[in-house]
C-alpha cells in the first residue's frame, strides 16, 4: 500500500486558492472592459404591481434588450429609470409575463395573470446544473417550503413521505431522534445497508452513515443516523433524482438516487421578520386489542390444565401470589402518555438587488409518551448570503446551518413490555412511592426508567459558491464545502435497575459512552459555457470533485462506582474499558462532464458522464466511469400542436445509463487485526478483523427510462406518466457465510443481477381558481416491482434460503398453514416432500412478496379568501407480518383474538390450544406458524398523512402578516391490520405518533 | 487593457486544464486505521502474536459455550438436565432449556455455535500466520502453536457432543469452511486426539508463569484423559489421567473450601477475569441473596441427593429463605462482587476429574481395586466414606453419581455424563416432562442450514 503523498496529493488544494484569488481580482479589472450605451432622455417611472387584489411583491421588472432590472418591494411597488420608448418586461412565478411599452408614461399600474403553464418555467435543481422544468430530460422529483411548511415533523425524511412517486419511506420508530427507511425506486443492493440515497445539502454531500453505536443508542432498532441533524424548516426545496440521465452526473454514488437539499436563501426588498410559534401534543396512533385478566388467567389455566401439570411456585400469575382481579392496561400506562411539542422559528430576510441576506432561528422540544421525565430538543440556526457585482458577473453565496440536538431518553422502549406484561402484574409503586418489586416476583417495568440515553449532537454544514462570468456565456464557479458533525452519546445501566432485594451495589453500574465525529471538505471546481447556435443552444460543463471524509470513533464503558450519583463521570468508573478508538479516512475523486443540445426547443439531448476514485476499494479497483444519455421531444411545440385548443404541454423523453454504489464501509480489502480492549493475562487482545478479500469493486446499476408528460387547457390539468427498469448488477454484498468460516459475513462482488421496474404516474388538476377560491390537486401513484434476474449458484450459495429467482429480494420464504387439527389441536402445514414431518428448508418453500404493492398520496390544497386548508392521504397496498407475542399460554399477555382456541376434539378455530410452554409439539407448532404464511398478513393503510388549516387574519396595516395555523400529522388511519400501527418495519418498537399543533405566525 | 485580459484569459485555462491533468492516483489512496495491524505485522513480534493468542482465552471466557454468564453450558446444560431451575421472568433465556423445548432458530444455540468457529478461526489463523512469521522464534512458534492447537481441540470437543456430526475446521480459506460437511463424531474425536498430542509435544510444563490461566503440557494431559474416556479409549484415559495425578509437586486436592480459589493447587486450567479484582462471572449468574431467585436455583431433585455429611452440601450449595420458601443456589464460587484482588477465577479443568477419570478407566479394565481408591480420594475429601460399591457396575454407578455431587454446574459434565452412561433418557424422562430421547442433541442452528446445504439434514426430533 503507497503511503499517501503528501507533494502530489495536495497539489490538488492549491488549484482552488489559485482559482479563488482569481475570481477576487477579476471582477475590477472586468468592469473596465465593459462599455455601457447610455440613453439621454432618462425618466424615472412608478407604479403598482396586484394579482388583481393584492399587491405582488418580488415581480423582476427589465428594460427589453438591457441589463437594468429592479423588483417590486413589499407593498408591490416599484421605481425604475427609462427612456420613454422602452418596454417593460413584467416577470413572476406562477404569473404570465407581460411586455408594456413605457410610451411616455410616468406612472404604470400592472395587473398581473396568474399561468398555470408557467410552472414549466421553474428552474428545477439538477446538483451540478439546474434546468428548466419543460427542457428537463431527467425524472426529477420535487417537494418545496409550501409543502414542508405544513408539517409538524422534525426529521427530513418525514417530510417527503406519501409526496413523491419512487420514493418509498417508513419510519422505523415513533421516538424522537429515531431513524426511517427510504428506498428510491426500490431495493438495488441485497445488501441491506447498501441502498441509501446519495444525500447533498446546496451542493455538500452529507454522509448519512450511522453516528450511533448499538450499545448506546439501545431505544432505537437502528443505531441513531445523522440525517436527524437536518432542519427541514431551513428548506427551500428537495429535488430526489431518480433516473440515469438526472443520476449518472453523481456516478458511482447515482445508483440508489440522489437527494438534494437546498436551503432557504435571502430575498431582496424590504426587511421582513417572521416569527412562528406553535405547540401541540403527540400520541400513540393505534394499540394493539390485548386479553384482560379474565381472558389472560383463563388461558393460563387452560394452559396447566392442557399441559397436564400442576403450576409451578413461579408461575406468580396463576398461583395466587398475584391479586387475581387486578387489571392493568399496559399499553395505557406504558406508552400511552402525551408527547407535548413545542416550536419556535425565527427570520430575517431581505437586502438590496446586489446582496441579500437571511437569518433564522429555530428551537423544538417533543417530550414523551413514555412514563418519566423525557425530552428531544432540537435548535439551530441558518445564515445565508448573497451577493453579485456591479456588473453581475461575479457572485457569491455563502450558506451555513448549525443545529444542535440534545435528546434524553429512556434507554430501552417500553413498547415490548406494554404488549406482553401479564395484565394482572403487579401496580408499579408500592404505598411509599418506591418501585414495587412485589416481593422479587418481577421485574417492574419502570426500573428501565433508572437506565437513561442521552445523546447530544452538533452540526456544522457551510458552504461557498464562488462563480464568474469570463465571457457571455462562459461560466468558471467552484464550490467549497465543509461539514462537522460530532456526537456524544451516552447509555447508564445502573444498578436501581434491580430489585434492590438482589444487593447489587453501585459496584456494578455501568455507563456506555460513544464519541463520534465526523468532518468532511469538498472542493469542486466547474467551468460551464452556454451558446445559442442558430436555433439550437448548447450546454456545456466539466468539473471535478475531491472530497475527504474524517471519523473518529471513541466507544468506552466504565463499570464499578462508589455511587450511582457518579454515574455519568467515567473518571469515577473503577473499570475502563476503550471497546473502540478509531479513526477511518474517505477519500473520494472524480470528473464529470455534461453536454446538452436542445434545438427550437423541441429536441433536447443531454449526456452526463463521471469517472470516480474512491478510496473504498483496493488497489486496481480504486476507479470506475460512468455515464448516461437523456433525449426529450417536446412535441407541443410542434406546428401540429402549437395552437391546438386543448394540449397545452407535451413531451416525451427516455434515458439510458449506469450508476454505481460503494456503500461498502471503508477499509474493507484490508487484511487486518483489531485491537480488541479485552486483556487477557496482562495483554490486550489482537482480533482478525474480517474475512480477508482485497478483490471486489463497484457495484453498477445500469437505468432505463421513458416517460410522457401531458399538460391540457393551459396546464390546468398536467400529468405525467414515467416507467422505469433498473437493473442493478455485480452486487456488492456482504455475503453472509456459516458460522463454520469463522465469520458470518465476507465483502465481496456478486454475480448477481436485481430488477427494478414500475410505473409513476403524476396528476396534478387545478380544479378551480378565481381571486376568492382556488382548489388545485396533486396525485402520485407507483406501481413498483422488484425481481432476482439472475444468481449463478443460487442454489449452492448462503442464499439459498432467502432467495428465488424472478422473486422478489424481499421476500419471506414460510410454510404453507393447512389450519388447526381437529383432533390434537395443533397448527398444521403442508408437507410439501411427504416425509411425514415438517421439515425446513424442504417444506418452507412458499414465498411471499413483502414489498408494497403501489403507493402514492393524494394532496388536496384549497384557498377561500384568507383561510388555507391542505391536506395529504398517503396509501400503501402491502403485506407485513402480525406482531410476534409467542405462544398462547405462558406469561406473556396475547392479543385478545386469541381466545378463538383449540378446546376439544371436533373445534376447528382459529388458534391452536394453550401451552405454557411444556408441550413442546405445540410450541414447535407455533414456531412454525410464526413462519408460515398465516402470519402474513394484510398491512394495507389510508393516512391523513397530514393536514393543515390556516387563516390569513385581516389587518389595517399591509405591512404586518398574521396567520392562524392549525396542523396535524398521521391523524386517521384506515386499515384492517389489527396489531397496532401498520407502518412498522421492526416490531417491539414504538409506533409514529399522531401529532397535532396549534401556531401563529407573524411576518412584518 | 485588451492584452490584459487575453492573458488573463490564458492563465485561466491553463489553470482549469492543469485540474484535469492532476494525477489522481494517490489522492483516493489512505493510510491504515489506527486500531488495526496488518496481518504480517501481527506475527513479526512474538507480543503481538501473543495478544492475538490471549484475546482467544478471553473469547473463551466471556462468550459462547465457556463462559460463565448465564448463557454459558454451566448454566444452560445445568437447566437442561436435572441441576437447575429457572426463575425470573418469561424472557428468562433458559427457560427453552429447562422445558427441553429448543428451537433451531434458538440464537443461543446460533451463538454456540458461532462463537464456537469464530474461536477456532482465531487459533487456525493464528497458526497459518505463526507458520509463515519469518521473524519469531521456533520456541515461541512451538508454544503459541501449542496452546492454539488446544483451543481448537477443545472447541470441536464441545461441538461434537452438544451438535453430533460436526465440521472439524482447521484452515482459515472460508471458499472451503463455507462448503464443508459433517463429519462422523469418530473422526471427530479423532482429530481432537491428533492435535492434543501434537499439542502435547510442542508444550512446555510451564504455566507460563501466571496462575494456570493457559493451556500447557498438563492442561493438554488432562484434557486428553477427558477425550480418551469419551471414546471409551480406558487404557489411554487411565495414563494420560495418571500423566497429571503423577505431577504431585504441582497439583493436588485441597479441602473443599479451597478448591475454587484462585491459587487452589487443584486447578489445572482456569480463566483470568477481564480486570483486577473482578471475580467469576458464575458468581453473579448463580447467586441471589433473597428468594424468589433473579436467575436460576438448584433443581431440589440435586440438592435431596446429597448426603447431609456430604462436605459439598454444606460448602457448595447455600439456602435462601423466606417466611415460606426455601431455594439452593450453588456456591462454589462465593465472590459476586469485586474484591481488592481477585479471589476466584473460573476453574474448566481440576485434578477431582482426573481421579474420576482414572476411577472409571480402571474400573472399566476391571482394575476394582485401583478405580475404588481414586473414587475415595474424592469421598474422603468431601467428609464421606469409603465407597460400598463392589462390583463393576456398583462402582461405575457410584463414580456417575460422584460426578453428580463433584461436577454440579461446572460446565455440562452431568449431561455428557448421562448421555456417556446410556442413561439419559431414563433418568431425565422421569424428571422432566418435556424431555424426548431426540433431546440428547441440540438442533443446528437454522441460519447454518439455509447458508450451507452440505450440512443437512437436522438433528433427529427438530
Amino acid at each position: 500500500m503507497k503511503t499517501f503523498s503528501l507533494n502530489k496529493g495536495l497539489a490538488g488544494l492549491w488549484y482552488p486558492f489559485i482559482f479563488g484569488f482569481y475570481l477576487f481580482c477579476t471582477p475590477a479589472l472586468a468592469r473596465n472592459t465593459l462599455f455601457f450605451s447610455v440613453s439621454q432622455q432618462q425618466t424615472q417611472v412608478h407604479g403598482i404591481v396586484t394579482d388583481g387584489t393584492l399587491p405582488l411583491p418580488g415581480v423582476s421588472i427589465s428594460v427589453k434588450n438591457q441589463k437594468k432590472a429592479v423588483a417590486t418591494d413589499f407593498d408591490g411597488k416599484f421605481t425604475i429609470t427609462v427612456s420613454p420608448h422602452d418596454i417593460l418586461i413584467f416577470t413572476y412565478i406562477g404569473f404570465k409575463t407581460i411586455e408594456i411599452p413605457v410610451a411616455g408614461r410616468l406612472v404604470i399600474n400592472v395587473q398581473m395573470k396568474e399561468d398555470a403553464t408557467s410552472l414549466q418555467e421553474v428552474k428545477i435543481n439538477a446538483g451540478y446544473y439546474s434546468v428548466k422544468e419543460s427542457e428537463r430530460t431527467g425524472s426529477i422529483a420535487r417537494i418545496t417550503s409550501k409543502d414542508i411548511e405544513t408539517q409538524p415533523v422534525t426529521n427530513v425524511l418525514a417530510t417527503m413521505q406519501g409526496r413523491m412517486a419512487g420514493v418509498n419511506i417508513t419510519q422505523n420508530t415513533g421516538v424522537p431522534g429515531g431513524n426511517f427507511d427510504i428506498k428510491i425506486r426500490g431495493q438495488n443492493s441485497i445488501r441491506l445497508d447498501g441502498n441509501a440515497p446519495l444525500y447533498l445539502i446546496d451542493g455538500v454531500p452529507y454522509a448519512s452513515e450511522t453516528i450511533g453505536y448499538n450499545q448506546t443508542s439501545t431505544i432505537y432498532p437502528t443505531p441513531t443516523s445523522p440525517l436527524n441533524s437536518i432542519n427541514p424548516d431551513t428548506i427551500e426545496s428537495i429535488e430526489i433524482l431518480k433516473d440515469a440521465d438526472a443520476t449518472a452526473i453523481y456516478g458511482s454514488r447515482g445508483a440508489n438516487g440522489v437527494v438534494l437539499i437546498t436551503t432557504k436563501k435571502g430575498k431582496a426588498g424590504k426587511t421582513t421578520f417572521t416569527v412562528t410559534a406553535s405547540t401541540g401534543a403527540g400520541t400513540v396512533t393505534k394499540f394493539m386489542k390485548l386479553m384482560n385478566t379474565e381472558q389472560y388467567l383463563a388461558m393460563r389455566r387452560e394452559a396447566f390444565k392442557n399441559d397436564g401439570i400442576p403450576y409451578n411456585s413461579w408461575d406468580y400469575d396463576v398461583n395466587g401470589t398475584w391479586d387475581q382481579n387486578r387489571y392493568t392496561d399496559w399499553q395505557k400506562e406504558l406508552i400511552g402518555g402525551t408527547a407535548s411539542i413545542t416550536d419556535l422559528q425565527a427570520a430575517i430576510s431581505g437586502g438590496s438587488e446586489k446582496t441579500q441576506f437571511l437569518i433564522s432561528g429555530n428551537y423544538h422540544t417533543q417530550s414523551s409518551v413514555f412514563p418519566g421525565n423525557f425530552i428531544y430538543k432540537k435548535g439551530g440556526s441558518q445564515f445565508n448570503l448573497n451577493h453579485r457585482s456591479e456588473d453581475n458577473k461575479f457572485r457569491v453565496t455563502f450558506s451555513a446551518g448549525y443545529n444542535s440536538q440534545n435528546n434524553d431518553q429512556p434507554a430501552f422502549d417500553f413498547t415490548y413490555d406494554a404488549r406482553s406484561l401479564p395484565p394482572n402484574a403487579p401496580t408499579l409503586y408500592d404505598s411509599n412511592g418506591e418501585l414495587n418489586w412485589e416481593n422479587g416476583t418481577w421485574d417492574n417495568p419502570l426500573r428501565n426508567l433508572n437506565a437513561e440515553f442521552e445523546s447530544k449532537t452538533n452540526d456544522l454544514i457551510a458552504n461557498s459558491v464562488l462563480s464568474y462570468e469570463i465571457s457571455s456565456g462562459l461560466l468558471i464557479k467552484s464550490n467549497f464545502g465543509y461539514t462537522d458533525l460530532s456526537t456524544v452519546e451516552t447509555r447508564t445501566a445502573p444498578s436501581s435497575v434491580y430489585n434492590p432485594a438482589y444487593n447489587i451495589s453501585s459496584a456494578n453500574s455501568s455507563l456506555y459512552l460513544n464519541n463520534t465525529d465526523r468532518s468532511s471538505w469538498i472542493i469542486e471546481p466547474q467551468i460551464s459555457w452556454t451558446k445559442e447556435l442558430g436555433l439550437g443552444k448548447l450546454d456545456l460543463l466539466a468539473g471535478s470533485t475531491f472530497q475527504n471524509q474524517t471519523t473518529t470513533r471513541l466507544f468506552q464503558s466504565g463499570t464499578g462506582y462508589s455511587s450511582n450519583s457518579l454515574i455519568y463521570n467515567l473518571a469515577s468508573a473503577k473499570y475502563i474499558n476503550v471497546l473502540l478508538n478509531d479513526e477511518t479516512i474517505y477519500k473520494y475523486q472524480a470528473f464529470f462532464g455534461r453536454i446538452n443540445y436542445s434545438f427550437d426547443k423541441r429536441y433536447i439531448i443531454n449526456l452526463t458522464g463521471r469517472r470516480d476514485g474512491s478510496s473504498r476499494f483496493g488497489p486496481g479497483n480504486q476507479f470506475a466511469a460512468f455515464g448516461a444519455v437523456g433525449v426529450a421531444w417536446l412535441f407541443s411545440n410542434e406546428n401540429f400542436l402549437k395552437n391546438s385548443s386543448w394540449i397545452s404541454f407535451g413531451k416525451l423523453r427516455s434515458s439510458y445509463g449506469t450508476t454505481g454504489s460503494d456503500q461498502i464501509g471503508d477499509y474493507q480489502f484490508l487484511n487486518t487485526y483489531t485491537t480488541t480492549g479485552i486483556n487477557y493475562g496482562g495483554n490486550v487482545g489482537l482480533e482478525p478483523t474480517r474475512l480477508y478479500n482485497a478483490d471486489f469493486g463497484w457495484e453498477t446499476n445500469k437505468k432505463l427510462e421513458a416517460a410522457l408528460e401531458l399538460g391540457f387547457f393551459h396546464d390546468k390539468i398536467f400529468t405525467t406518466a414515467s416507467w422505469y427498469q433498473n437493473k442493478s448488477s455485480n452486487q456488492l454484498v456482504g455475503v453472509p457465510l456459516p458460522g463454520t468460516t469463522g465469520f458470518t459475513v465476507l465483502q465481496s462482488n456478486l454475480n448477481a443481477e436485481v430488477q427494478n421496474s414500475g410505473l409513476e404516474l403524476t396528476l396534478r388538476t387545478n380544479n378551480f381558481s378565481n381571486v376568492n377560491f382556488s382548489w388545485t390537486t396533486s396525485f402520485n401513484l407507483t406501481f413498483a416491482k422488484n425481481k432476482l434476474l439472475s444468481f449463478p449458484g443460487l442454489e449452492s450459495s448462503p442464499y439459498s434460503q432467502k432467495y428465488r429467482l424472478d422473486k422478489p429480494l424481499n421476500i419471506e420464504l414460510v410454510y404453507e398453514y393447512k389450519g388447526v387439527n381437529s383432533q390434537t389441536g395443533l397448527y398444521e402445514f403442508e408437507d410439501i416432500n411427504k416425509d411425514g414431518k415438517i421439515t425446513f428448508p424442504e417444506d418452507r418453500q412458499k414465498a411471499v412478496d413483502l414489498n408494497p404493492k403501489y403507493y402514492g398520496g393524494m394532496q388536496n390544497q384549497l384557498r377561500y379568501k384568507n383561510w388555507n386548508l391542505d391536506f395529504l392521504f398517503q396509501f400503501v397496498k402491502q403485506k407485513n407480518r402480525v406482531n410476534p407475542m409467542g405462544f398462547a399460554g405462558q406469561m406473556s399477555n396475547q392479543p385478545v383474538s386469541k381466545i378463538d382456541r383449540w378446546q376439544e376434539v371436533g373445534d376447528i378455530p382459529t388458534y391452536q390450544l394453550y401451552t405454557t410452554g411444556n408441550n413442546s409439539e405445540a410450541v414447535t407448532a407455533d414456531y412454525l406458524y410464526d413462519r408460515s404464511d398465516a402470519s402474513i398478513t394484510d398491512a394495507s393503510f389510508i393516512r391523513l398523512k397530514n393536514i393543515s388549516l390556516s387563516y390569513l387574519l385581516p389587518m389595517r396595516s399591509n405591512t404586518v402578516q398574521c396567520k392562524i395555523m392549525l396542523q396535524a400529522q398521521n391523524l386517521l388511519t384506515f386499515t384492517k391490520y389489527k396489531d397496532g400501527d401498520p407502518e412498522f418495519t421492526s416490531s417491539g418498537y414504538l409506533p409514529p405518533l399522531k401529532v397535532t399543533t396549534a401556531g401563529v405566525q407573524l411576518t412584518f | 487593457m485588451k492584452t490584459f485580459y487575453h492573458i488573463e484569459k490564458q492563465m485561466l485555462w491553463l489553470g482549469i486544464l492543469s485540474f484535469f491533468m492532476n494525477s489522481c492516483d494517490s489522492f483516493v489512496e489512505v493510510d491504515l486505521p489506527k486500531s488495526q495491524l496488518t496481518t504480517v505485522t501481527v506475527f513479526d513480534d512474538y507480543a503481538t502474536a501473543d495478544a492475538a493468542l490471549t484475546d482467544i482465552y478471553a473469547k473463551i471466557r466471556d462468550k459462547g459455550l465457556l463462559t460463565g454468564n448465564n448463557r454459558g453450558l454451566s448454566n444452560q446444560l445445568g437447566n437442561y438436565t436435572d441441576e437447575i431451575i429457572p426463575y425470573g421472568t418469561p424472557s428468562n433465556p433458559s427457560l427453552n432449556f429447562y422445558n427441553n423445548s429448543l428451537l433451531a432458530e434458538n440464537s443461543d444455540i446460533a451463538q454456540y455455535w458461532n462463537d464456537s468457529y469464530n474461536q477456532i478461526y482465531a487459533a487456525n489463523s493464528l497458526m497459518e500466520g505463526i507458520e509463515a512469521s519469518t521473524k519469531l522464534s521456533d520456541q515461541n512458534k512451538k508454544q503459541l502453536k501449542g496452546e492454539a492447537l488446544f483451543i481448537r481441540a477443545l472447541q470441536h470437543f464441545y461441538l461434537v457432543n452438544l451438535f453430533g456430526n460436526i465440521p472439524y475446521i482447521t484452515v482459515t480459506d472460508y471458499k472451503k469452511n463455507s462448503t464443508v460437511s459433517r463429519m462422523p463424531v469418530n473422526q471427530v474425536y479423532q482429530n481432537i486426539i491428533n492435535d492434543l498430542e501434537s499439542a502435547i509435544a510442542l508444550l512446555q510444563n510451564n504455566y507460563s508463569e501466571m496462575g494456570r490461566i493457559r493451556a500447557d503440557k498438563y492442561v493438554a494431559h488432562a484434557f486428553l484423559a477427558r477425550v480418551y474416556l469419551y471414546t471409551k479409549s480406558y487404557p489411554e484415559a487411565a495414563n494420560e489421567a495418571s500423566a497429571v495425578l503423577n505431577q504431585t509437586d504441582l497439583f493436588a486436592l485441597e479441602n473443599i473450601d479451597q478448591t475454587f480459589l484462585v491459587d487452589s493447587s487443584e486447578t489445572i486450567w482456569q480463566l483470568q477475569s477481564a480486570e483486577a479484582g473482578q471475580n467469576t462471572q458464575e458468581a453473579s449468574t448463580f447467586i441471589f441473596l433473597s428468594g424468589p431467585p433473579a436467575l436460576v436455583a438448584l433443581n431440589d431433585n440435586l440438592v435431596n441427593s446429597f448426603s447431609a455429611s456430604d462436605l459439598r452440601y454444606s460448602n457448595w450449595i447455600k439456602a435462601v429463605n423466606d417466611d415460606t420458601s426455601t431455594w439452593y443456589h450453588a456456591y462454589k464460587y462465593k465472590e459476586q462482587n469485586f474484591t481488592s484482588i481477585s479471589k476466584e477465577y473460573s476453574i474448566v479443568f481440576r485434578l477431582a476429574e482426573q481421579y474420576l477419570i482414572r476411577a472409571e478407566a480402571r474400573a472399566q479394565q476391571g482394575d476394582l481395586i485401583g478405580a475404588k481408591e481414586d473414587l475415595n480420594k474424592i469421598r474422603h475429601r468431601a467428609g464421606l466414606d469409603d465407597t460400598s460399591a463392589i462390583t463393576k457396575e456398583e462402582i461405575l454407578d457410584a463414580v456417575l453419581k460422584e460426578r453428580r455431587w463433584e461436577f454440579f454446574t461446572e460446565y455440562g459434565h452431568r449431561f455428557f455424563d448421562l448421555k456417556r452412561f446410556n442413561q439419559i433418557d431414563v433418568v431425565l424422562s422421569g424428571s422432566k416432562p418435556g424431555w424426548n430421547a431426540s433431546d440428547s442433541l441440540f438442533p443446528l442452528p437454522q441460519s447454518e442450514l439455509s447458508s450451507n446445504p452440505n450440512l443437512r439434514p437436522q438433528n433427529q426430533g427438530y
